[in-house]
């Protein structure tokens, strides 16, 4: 059984994002719940969370942003910069919270205490770009956690899988000219879902060309093409890469019954996934897998699919 | 909208041993075809020729006299002249992954392959636009109105009200959302030569009609 650490902070459930948002606490309880009915709950090392600093914030986004983004707060405005970001104003603190809580589970993991984690955080982040919100994303979660890596730990290459069934545009475009990581999204495809990128030729610009790759996937269908498309388009380009650790965008609004789309993956399929993924980290990165929540909607099969996660993670 | 209905599906193609003039014939023959797909005996893909490939691989000084030019163009082979290294699309491909990855690698045509390269037809700009004319409806006759309007929630709903208040069928409507900081530049393309009350709709609602003299959108930096 391999040692994997779980962070939650009930903090997370203070990003308010008012009535009829899909992106709710709800999703955090659910998970909550999943993983606290698991036989192997004992098993998991818990995180703590706590806030992390503006430099670190700054080694993606653009000082300008950020002072928005904490100005919207201040001002209790209820929207930041577009209608799907609804906040409140703990969001700015929040949100700082779950960049810090995802950086201390990449320092357990680097110090040996951990060889992979799970981290149940609220806001979500890959659409985040540099100077943007969008997509219910403030902090670009994962994109900050793989520029802690390098900078803390001199890891010289990063791979970032993004499952979530909407492309991780702020990941992609903050890498797209940096071939020190390699950014892997498969999702439903652009021409039918949010937000509109991830075309299968959008491969990485510059010195980071090769180093960007999407398989987009038709809507409806499901877990024979992610198979193929993953077995065909990413565990080839890792192997090449050879990353030292592996953050994944861990998303579970692919499945069937989450209404945020049509991709009608089974929670099998993201059992399928996982083990794919927790390959590659064996096989490449010591084990070293950082996996961060993104979306994922369905309140019903949010404990599950959280839990089945863990179990894989643990390889229990 | 997949590519598949809108591509050419019987695809006038080559093999890699004719000759440049056994190409440009057939590029005439068949009308206004600038590119030439290369395929293999079993109808793989292996490259495409285009008509300013030909252009470029022939003398074409001044001096040089006809039956020099003939010549060449019956002794190159399209071997040695084609792209190998093809941008292609698959029959699943969108108009949207089609139009980008012209913009992208900036070609006239995409020849269209299944999964094993095997070819299945060619989507060109010019039936990209065709496809953007029926999108558009605007082979109907009708009026295309310009309004400069706030980006906040409703307008759209406001805008189709109107529309639909004055018993008009609408041929389609575009959005362009960076018109200028905070506003939206909408075009409804109406099915009617009667829009004088329309425009004094749009205009008590507080939406600025533009001038069509005006009309411009603004060029994509990327």
């Amino acid at each position: 059984m391999k040692k994997t650490g779980f962070l939650y902070d009930k903090r997370y459930l203070q990003h308010l994002t008012g009535a009829y948002h899909p992106e709710t606490s709800e999703r955090l309880t659910a998970i909550l719940k999943g993983i606290q009915e698991a036989d192997f709950y004992s098993s998991i090392i818990n995180i703590e969370a706590k806030p992390a600093d503006i430099e670190t914030i700054e080694t993606v986004h653009t000082k300008e942003y950020i002072k928005r983004f904490k100005q919207a707060c201040l001002n209790h405005e209820s929207i930041f910069e577009c209608p799907d970001n609804q906040i409140c104003s703990d969001s700015y603190d929040i949100a700082l919270l779950a960049v810090g809580g995802v950086l201390t589970a990449a320092d357990m993991i680097m110090e040996g205490r951990l060889n992979n984690a799970f981290c149940a955080i609220r806001p979500p982040g890959h659409h985040a770009e540099i100077d943007r919100g969008m997509g219910f994303c403030y902090f670009n979660n994962v994109a900050i956690a793989a520029k802690h890596l390098q900078r803390k730990w001199n890891i010289k290459k990063v791979g970032i899988i993004d499952i979530d069934v909407h492309h991780g545009n702020g990941t992609e475009h903050i890498f797209e000219k940096d071939p020190s990581v390699f950014y892997y999204s498969i999702h439903e495809h652009p021409s039918f879902a949010y937000p509109g990128t991830g075309r299968d030729f959008d491969i990485g610009n510059d010195a980071g060309a090769g180093f960007t790759k999407n398989s987009p996937v038709l809507p409806g269908r499901g877990i024979e093409e992610y198979k193929k498309l993953f077995m065909q388009d990413c565990i080839p380009e890792f192997e090449k890469f050879k990353p030292e650790v592996i953050i994944t965008s861990t998303g579970f609004d692919a499945h069937e019954d989450d209404e945020m789309s049509r991709i009608q993956l089974s929670t099998k399929g993201f059992s399928w996934l996982a083990k794919q993924i927790v390959n590659l980290a064996d096989t490449y990165c010591q084990s070293r897998l950082l996996s961060v929540l993104e979306g994922g909607y369905s309140i019903k099969r949010l404990p599950e699919l959280a839990r089945n996660h863990i179990k894989i993670l643990l390889n229990s | 909208m997949f590519i598949n209905k809108s591509m050419t599906v019987n695809v006038i193609k080559i093999t890699e041993d004719k000759t440049l003039a056994q190409a440009k014939k057939k590029m005439t023959l068949h009308g206004e075809i600038r590119h030439l797909p290369v395929v293999d005996a079993a109808n793989t893909l292996i490259g495409i020729i285009t008509d300013r490939d030909i252009r470029s691989a022939l003398p074409s000084d001044r001096n040089v006299c006809a039956p020099e030019i003939k010549a060449a163009s019956e002794k190159l082979k399209v071997k040695d002249i084609m792209t190998k290294n093809v941008v292609v699309i698959t029959s699943e491909g969108t108009i949207q992954d089609a139009l980008l990855l012209t913009q992208k690698y900036k070609v006239g045509a995409l020849p269209v392959v299944d999964g094993k390269k095997g070819l299945v037809g060619i989507i060109s700009t010019r039936d990209l636009l065709r496809a953007f004319i029926n999108v558009l409806g605007i082979k109907e006759p009708g009026t295309l109105l310009c309004l400069i309007v706030e980006d906040e929630f409703g307008i759209m709903k406001k805008i189709t009200d109107a529309i639909y208040e004055e018993k008009i069928s609408t041929g389609s409507i575009l959005v362009a959302r960076y018109w200028e900081k905070n506003k939206r530049a909408v075009f409804p393309y109406l099915l009617t030569q009667q829009v004088t009350n329309i425009k004094k709709r749009f205009q008590s609602l507080g939406f600025q009609l533009l001038d069509p003299m005006d009309w411009s959108l603004e060029p994509d930096t990327k």
